[in-house]
């Protein structure tokens, strides 16, 4: 039974101001153990968190691992490469395969839309989207909401900018949707073919082209990283343009506000949507948001979790 | 799983009573009606239709029974089974799987069919028609025997499969021309679908889908458009899913050209709002647009622009279905429910006359199967104001992929007499 009003985390779209407050509030808890000695607690001992990777990925899924173990999880880490899946087993089978061996949590990267719904449609197992192709990706958008708060005292009112492969980003999805709902307004700022063409249901956002107006009054800005990998055709002329016309650059940040804080999901591409002196300079809160990471995601598997577990 | 299998019986005549007869004009409620079939059975049926609507049988457009991919998942006889509880008495027959492109290709398909699903092949019951490929294996650049092909076929046509260059279609259109016949495309520009499987609008960019443009029909419309201009060749628009192809055909219209086009039941009955869901039942292609664009089909049926109504018959296996959306195969079931679904709406929106044309005799005209005087009856029994909850036993074959499942229909069907043939649904 989730501590939560959502049983699974599929996305923030739809997920109640409540719940996103109850998240961010016990991920502070759960940063401050993460600074002690002895970072590890018992809540989800004797429960099994499989992560169940069909994509790539390094820090999302070290961070979702650590997250498990600091709660005292078992974890299993299954990814596509390594797996029945190269033999042809659907989805369904696979999950259905994990869940015998009466597993608790899932937690899910693909590149398909909507697929931990869809593997939560089959299954009893609490599912957690660690990102579903340019759909969402939640616990991202948490961290960074819980980053913006840590380092401005609260997300009410702020504006955060977003800049880069909006069309592409699952991360620019959830946290339009999540700071939206926590009161920050997001304005979002990208090469025209690297924004989505029709925004009537996103309507709560601004919509910037000039990158200089679009941080003018920026608060946070984050920069997404240009994901060479899903620009499989002619979207940008080179990378020295994008650099150059959305680039985070020195010359950029003289136009934002002296206090602006800078934020990157990860992996950098430096020189490219940030410049390495700013990546690294008294701007940049990118560590906190990896330690945050963790931290975040605790807070999301203890809470759906919570009543599943004797122990917690 | 599947158990509801409804009666079907053979008599030489059915006496329906109490029913709204269709006359030609007019839902006229008379107290007996005798129709004729065709059946070797010398019995006679009396059924009361309580009131009922009793309509001429319905033809199909865009019908794919799989075979012989998967026969034994759904075959012909699934596929007639069908039609027969939708009440359609015939059919245009489209393989995507197996590309009617020489004479054996067809007379093999021809002796696969069973027309009447108790008597398997070399019934007569239903009427399947086919269509003949214009390239070697659909979407290639070799052109098919076309000259060959004419006298058993209703026209030609590529399936799904894109045009593989304008030359090609050039070429195509000018060797079928000696046939004589109509060339029908389902238009879709794959450069521009990229990878895309739904509509591109608000919905697949707030969900991260790729979505289909409508320029990716509009343009590869107007380009067959220009081409059948130059060499003077009727062609037809299968599943329209746009305002602005229709825009484009009634400019042809106006110009003298021999257009003909259809839309999709489902473009009629859903828009994009359905993604919202995930569910891969909503995978259809071409994709499900926008409320606005439905709106437009509707506009399209009501000034005449529209000629009929597709059914896009697809059956789809039920592992293919069982996945996410994305990864789904394409495709909705719909010759079984598709009167029920549409028929209230249709009727308040066009009149009874051309709801009754948009689903039987335009679509029969296409492919020159409409009926007589003298042919055996052929009648759809509708309860019009009887919901009816979609159930998996309401189709055919082992399949049930249907957005509808679940979902309450405004219409019944409580029975069909085609050719003899009756079907008791109620």
């Amino acid at each position: 039974m989730s501590a939560l009003q959502i049983k699974h985390l599929f996305g923030l779209q739809g997920v109640s101001k409540q719940d996103i407050r109850t998240i961010l509030d016990n991920a502070k808890q759960f940063r401050e153990i993460l600074e002690r000695p002895v970072k590890k607690v018992p809540s989800l001992r004797g429960m099994t968190v499989v992560n169940l990777f069909f994509e790539n990925s390094t820090r999302t899924r070290t961070s979702f691992e650590l997250a498990e173990k600091r709660l005292s999880a078992d974890t299993v880490n299954f990814t596509s490469s390594n797996s029945s899946v190269k033999k042809g087993e659907t989805l369904v089978d696979t999950l259905r395969n994990i869940e015998s061996m009466k597993i608790d949590i899932v937690v899910v990267r693909h590149k398909g839309t909507g697929v931990p719904k869809f593997l939560a449609e089959h299954s009893n197992a609490i599912i957690v989207n660690a990102g579903d192709g340019a759909h969402e990706h939640p616990t991202q958008a948490l961290l960074d909401m819980l980053t913006i708060e840590e380092k401005l005292g609260t997300l009410e009112g702020k504006n955060v900018t977003i800049i880069g492969d909006i069309r592409h980003s699952r991360v620019a999805r959830s946290n339009l949707w999540g700071m939206s709902t926590m009161g920050a307004h997001v304005t979002l700022c990208g090469p025209s073919t690297l924004v989505p063409r029709n925004t009537d249901l996103m309507n709560h956002v601004t919509w910037e082209p000039d990158v200089k107006k679009a941080v003018a009054n920026a608060d946070a800005i984050i920069a997404l990283r240009l994901q060479k990998e899903r620009m499989d055709d002619a979207l940008l002329p080179s990378m020295r343009e994008y650099r150059n016309t959305f680039g985070i650059t020195e010359e950029l940040l003289e136009c934002a506000k002296d206090k602006v804080i800078i934020m990157h999901p990860g992996p950098i591409n430096r020189g490219v949507e940030l410049d390495s002196d700013i990546a690294d300079g008294e701007h940049s809160v990118i560590l906190d948001q990896v330690t945050n990471g963790v931290a975040v995601r605790m807070a999301v598997l203890f809470l759906l979790a919570g009543g599943r577990n004797e122990n917690s | 799983m599947k158990t509801r299998k409804p009666s079907c019986e053979h008599y030489a005549n059915v006496v329906l009573k109490n029913a709204k007869f269709w006359n030609g004009k007019s839902f006229e409620l008379r107290d007996e009606v005798r129709l004729t079939g065709s059946s070797s059975n010398n019995d006679s049926y009396e059924y009361d239709c309580n009131g009922a609507l009793v309509l001429p049988a319905l033809f199909a457009l865009g019908v794919d029974f799989m075979e012989p991919l998967r026969d034994d998942v759904y075959t012909y006889v699934d596929g007639v089974d069908a039609m027969r509880r939708g009440g359609f008495y015939g059919a245009i027959y489209e393989s995507a799987a197996n590309p009617i492109d020489d004479v054996d290709k067809l007379t093999a398909a021809d002796n696969r069919r069973p027309c009447d699903f108790n008597e398997g092949p070399g019934g007569t019951a239903y009427d399947i028609r086919f269509l003949g490929a214009y390239s070697k294996g659909f979407g290639t650049d070799s052109l098919a025997e076309m000259m060959e092909l004419a006298p058993g076929v209703v026209g030609f046509g590529d399936g799904n499969a894109a045009i593989p260059h304008s030359r090609f279609l050039r070429l195509a259109m000018e060797y079928g021309k000696m046939t004589g016949k109509r060339f029908f495309f389902q238009p879709m520009d794959k450069t521009l679908r990229h990878s895309g499987c739904v509509h591109e609008g608000a919905y697949s960019d707030m969900l991260g889908m790729k979505g289909i443009p409508r320029i990716a029909e509009t343009i590869v419309a107007y380009t067959v458009l220009e081409t059948a201009r130059f060499l003077q060749v009727p062609v037809h628009f299968k599943q329209v899913t746009c305002g602005e192809t229709l825009d484009l055909i009634r400019n042809a219209r106006k110009q003298g050209m021999d257009v003909t086009c259809d839309v999709g039941l489902y473009h009629l009955l859903l828009d994009d709002s359905c993604l919202e869901t995930l569910d891969s039942a909503y995978h259809i292609l071409p994709p499900i647009r926008s409320a606005a664009d439905r709106e437009a089909l509707w506009k399209g049926l009501e000034d005449g622009t529209v000629n009929a109504i597709s059914m896009n018959h697809t059956p789809v296996l039920r592992q293919d279905k069982v996945v996410n959306f994305e990864d789904s195969v394409p495709g909705a079931l719909s010759l079984e429910i598709a009167l029920p679904a549409i028929w209230q709406k249709l009727s308040e929106r066009v009149g009874d006359a051309r709801a009754i044309e948009l689903l039987s005799t335009a679509p029969a005209r296409l492919a020159n199967a409409v009926r007589g005087e003298n042919h055996a009856a052929a009648v759809v029994v509708l309860a019009a104001d009887k919901p009816h909850v979609v159930v998996e036993s309401d189709f055919a074959g082992h399949v049930c992929n249907s957005p509808l499942i679940g979902k309450e229909l405004p219409s019944s069907i409580l029975a069909t007499y085609i050719n003899g043939v009756w079907t008791d649904l109620g």
